[in-house]
Formats: structure tokens, sequence, C-alpha cells
């Protein structure tokens, strides 16, 4: 019995260390190779021409901003509608979940296209300014992040009594307006959180739509160009962008932590 | 006119009938139990004196102002969930506020009402947790502070108790009747407790499939059922075939001896008559002016401090209720035994 446990210890350890070579060693390869802009010297130059280059602030810059455009579109588009389906519509509920899956299936090329084709056009002309282009390039990404969205408000809406909640608050006085932003949001907000990081990691090595919309002015296209030109610095800028994704996926988690360690503190 | 007026309501979901004309009276300051079986209509008609349904035909009238189609937010109605309901990301405090807070009530005035409310349900130290730190009775009782709170209208309950557990459940119901008899509130208490809606309510409404079978105090419903659904829905009823029914005279046969009945009130008897008795009504032994049955014991239970006994008479087994005594001596299985029982404590169904 006792041997058999060892033997199933040793076994899970060993594939434990399989799983984090296979995850890990492309990882530390290519940030060995990163290291090597210097000839026959290991060292961070090829970090300091990136972070040196003011194409990387610029385009990380724009993508941030767009990013954060793209969160603030998708709460207030997902979660009105995912409560609203919850509350009244729950048999909608499998159908508005299959077309949020939709961008998964659509090739990100053919959804740029279909936007260009429709509003480069009368009668939406966005494509023709700045401003415009920027607010398409918005839509698109609020549609490439209802996938990750909705699934997270909406699983974030199961964790919560909805209906008991919005009457218990409709016969203190409350209307819609308060029942959404004082009752609803806040009780959301890891599951928001949550959608708001997937969708920003997305937004910033978004590379198809960007290029397309906006070209180089975005950090999909900029990485993509330093990719073909310099070798080194394209390294080191994968490493950048894993950081910065995993630096995000870090947050989410410390979001969450703080609340079920709450949650485990009110659990006696 | 009565306080809370509701008329000829119904409520047909998708063609199902969930509630059909119902009709109740209230009086200000009175507590009022909806009792029935699941699906009966009670929450139903619950749901729409508090604006969460409409009624497909009817109008509830509440202080001379109808509300049929008012807004839930609108008609000043406290409500109190099974679930609770509190909200997650508020402290006690702020729950119990909140009503007042969408009411833009000043601050000083918030702080007051939340103090009084957090006394009244005996929580003062509890102001600043959240309410995963709180027990389920404690929760409960801060559903109840902040439907308080508001000074509604009208209180309603939903099953509030169903969630505790026995002890706690029992403490509760008696917490929530003086806190109703000290603020004189109206309340409407929905329930499928029997023991609950009889040791509340000044009144009770019993339901059955949608339709009220009787209004009347906890006594009335219990000694006075109109109905067979009331009789056998709250307490214990036997229903033992009889033949030979005299209305008029109130007698009957019930395995061939005679029996009296209780023929005060005129009652409707159907084709198949039944005498009905409480299980509590039985004695045993003989005692004049009493009537006088011969069975066999066939289930002894003891239950503290009633003794169940199933008893066969004829081709019917009967419950008996008995109040234990310490020196009694309990009947066995298979004991031939006499049982009586008063003619006023029977009746014809």
């Amino acid at each position: 019995m006792v041997e058999a446990m060892k033997r199933s210890v040793f076994w899970s350890w060993f594939w434990m260390f399989i799983g984090t070579l296979y995850f890990i060693l492309p990882l530390i390869s290519t940030f060995l190779f990163s290291l090597r802009a210097k000839k026959d010297v290991l060292s961070f130059l090829a970090y300091e021409r990136i972070f040196a280059d003011v194409n990387f602030w610029r385009t990380f810059g724009f993508s941030l901003m767009v990013g954060f455009f793209t969160i603030l579109g998708s709460i207030l588009l997902v979660v009105p509608t995912a409560y609203w389906i919850r509350l009244r519509l729950p048999k909608l509920r499998g159908m508005i979940e299959f077309l949020t899956m939709l961008p998964f299936v659509i090739p990100a090329i053919v959804l740029v296209f279909g936007l260009i084709r429709v509003f480069s056009g009368a009668p939406f002309f966005l494509t023709n300014t700045y401003t415009g282009t920027n607010v398409l390039l918005v839509a698109a990404y609020v549609v490439l992040a209802l996938p990750y969205m909705f699934r997270s408000v909406d699983a974030g809406l199961g964790a919560i009594d909805v209906r008991s909640l919005t009457e218990a608050a409709q016969s203190l006085g409350a209307s819609w307006p308060t029942i959404l932003f004082k009752v609803i949001f806040p009780n959301l907000r890891v599951a928001i959180l949550g959608g708001a990081f997937l969708t920003l990691a997305t937004v910033i090595g978004e590379f198809t739509m960007a290029s397309f919309l906006v070209g180089i002015k975005a950090f999909g296209p900029y990485m993509s160009l330093i990719g073909q030109n310099k070798t080194y610095e394209a390294s080191s800028l994968t490493i950048i962008s894993f950081l910065l994704t995993w630096s995000f996926m870090g947050l989410i988690q410390l979001f969450n932590r703080g609340k079920s360690d709450s949650a485990l503190a009110g659990a006696h | 006119m009565s306080y809370l007026s509701i008329s000829n309501v119904s409520k047909v979901f998708g063609g199902v009938v969930a509630v059909e004309d119902f009709n109740l009276e209230v009086e200000k300051g009175e507590f009022i139990s909806f009792l029935g079986p699941s699906g009966c209509g009670k929450t139903t008609t619950l749901r729409m004196i508090a604006g969460f349904e409409l009624p497909t035909s009817g109008e509830v009238v509440l202080d001379g102002e109808n509300i049929t189609y008012k807004a839930p937010n609108e008609r000043n109605v406290g409500m109190v969930f099974q679930s609770y309901a509190l909200f997650p990301n508020m402290t006690v405090a702020q729950n119990i506020g909140f009503g007042l807070q969408v009411r833009k009530t000043p601050a000083d005035e918030i702080q007051t009402m939340v103090k009084e409310m957090l006394g009244l349900i005996h929580l003062e130290k509890h102001a600043e947790k959240y309410p995963y730190q709180l027990s389920g009775g404690q929760q409960q009782r801060v559903a109840l502070a902040r439907a308080l709170a508001i000074n509604p209208r009208v209180l309603l309950l939903d099953e509030p108790l169903s969630a505790l557990d026995a002890k706690i459940r029992v403490e509760l119901r008696q917490e929530i009747r003086r806190i109703q008899q000290k603020m004189g509130i109206t309340t409407i208490y929905v329930t499928h407790d029997q023991e609950e809606a009889l040791s509340l309510s000044d009144r009770i409404v019993v339901m059955s499939q949608g339709h009220m079978e009787q209004v009347g105090t906890p006594a009335e419903i219990y000694n006075r059922p109109t109905t067979e659904f009331v009789a056998s829905f709250v307490g214990q009823l036997n229903l033992l075939p009889v033949s030979e029914v005299d209305l008029k005279n109130g007698v009957c046969k019930l395995n061939g001896q005679l029996v009296r009945f209780d023929h005060s009130e005129p009652r409707q008897i159907s084709d198949k008559p039944r005498l009905a008795i409480r299980p509590e009504e039985f004695q045993f032994g003989q005692t004049e002016g009493r009537n006088l049955i011969q069975g066999r014991v066939e289930v002894v239970m003891f239950l503290g401090a009633v003794v169940r006994l199933r008893v066969r008479i004829g081709e019917v087994l009967v419950s008996v209720d008995l109040f234990n005594e310490r020196n009694m001596t309990l009947p066995r299985v298979g004991d031939e035994v006499m049982v009586n029982f008063p003619p006023h404590a029977c009746w014809i169904m």
C-alpha cells in the first residue's frame, strides 16, 4: 500500500517535471538567445534597444489605450446583456452564448475585411479618418473579446442570486441604474476583472485586425515588424510580451485570491 | 374599506392557472399567513402584492391606492426572501441603510435608523460585518431589519425560515412576531409549515392548486376545517368510511358500530361518506357519553410527549395520539383495545 503510494507520488512528480520542461525550455532558449545581442557576451543589449525605441512605447501606449476602451465598451455591452438574460430571458442564454463564441470560429481576417467593406462607404465612413478607424478597431476588439468577457461575466452572475438581489433592491425602492451600478456591478468585480485582463492580453498582442486597420501604430504589428528585421530584439520582445501577459494573469489570481480568502473567513 | 384589499386576483402563466379568483381583505396591523403545499399559488400571490408579477385579472388596493400595475420600487412594500438576498458587497449597516440611501434620506437619519434596527434585531455588534461573516439566522434578521428600515406599508415574508435549522426557526419566528407586534406592521407571511402559520398568524389563508380553501383564525382552521384538504393539510386527520349516515340526528355506523358525530354545522357529504377525527381526540377505555370502538394495536411509536399508535378498526388503520404520562403503561402490538372519542370532535365529510 505504502509502496504503491510512493510510486504514485513519484510518477506525479515525473509528469509534472516533463510538463514544466515542455513549457519552460523554449522560453529559456528564447531568453538566452535574446541575451546574445553583443558578440561573445551575455547582455541585456536587445532589451535596452527595445526600451530605447520610441516606437515600442508609442505602439504599446496606443494598444494599451485601445485595450482600455475595448474593456470599457465590453463591460457596458456585456454586463447589462448578460444580466438581463439571466434575469428575464434565461431561455436565450444558450443562443447568446453561441453568438459570443463566433469570434473563435470566424477568422479575424474575415472579420476585418467585412468591417472594412461595411464601414468604408455610405452611410458609415469610419475608415476615412484616424478617429473613425480607431473607433472601428475598438469596436472590432469588443467583438473579439466577447467570448472572454461574456463567459467571465456570465459565470460571475451564476455565482450570485441575481433574481433575489434584484427583487430585494427593487422592493427597497431602487431603480434599474441603481440596481446595476450599486448591486450588480460591485458583486461582479472579480468576474469583470478576469474578463478585462483576458481582453487586454488579447488586444495587446493582436495582429490581423490592427495591421489592416491602423498598421504599425499598434503593438501587434510592431512586434511582427521587429521579428522580421531584428533577430535578438524579436526574442527580447517575445519575453517582454510573455511577461506582460503573465503579469495580467497574476493580477487576476491576486484579485481572485483576495475574494476566496474573504469567503473562507466566512465559512465557519 | 380594509387596509389591503386583494380582489378577484388571478394569474395565468402560459395557460397554467397559478392563482384563481383570490379575494382577501386585510386589516392594518394584521398578521396573515398564506399556507399551502408547493405550487399552490401562495408565493405568486405574494409576488403580485410586491409587484414582481402582474395579475392577469383583478386588483390590489393598498391603503386606498390601487397598486395593481405600480412598479415594485414605487410601492413601499418590504420583502424578506427565503435566500436572505443580502447584498454581498455591503456590510450589515449598509444593507440596512440601503433603502433609505435610495430614498436620499440625510446621512444622520440613516445612521439613527440603522442603529435602531440593529437594536431591534440584537445585532448591534455586527454592524460592520459582511453577510458571509454571519450565520443564516443572523442574515435573515438583517434581511428583516433591512425591509423594516424603510417603514414599509406592508411587510411580505416569503418562506423566510425555510433555509434555517429547526431550533433557529422556532427562535426566529418568535422574534418575527415580537417585532411585528411592536411595530404594528401589516404582514403577509408565506409558508408551507402549518406549525409556523398556526403559531404566528392572526388569520391563515389555506391555499391549494391556486384556490383559497379557507380563511380563518388558527383555531378555526384547525378545529373547524371546511374542506377535506384543509382538514388533512393542517394537522393529521383520520378519515374513516362510514355507512347509514343520518345527518339530521348526527349518527352513522362505523365498522358496524353506532357512532354519534357533530351535526351542528350544515355540511355536504360525498357519495362515500367518511367520519373525520383528529388523532389526539382518542382515549383508551370506556367513558360515559363518548363513542366507543374496538380495535387492535398494530404500531406503537414513542415520540416523547406523544405516543402515536396505529389501531386497526375493521378494514382501516386509525392514527391515535396519546399524551405521554410518566406512569403510562404503553400498549403492545397485537393488544385488543377499546378506544373512545367525543361526538363533538368528529364530523362527516
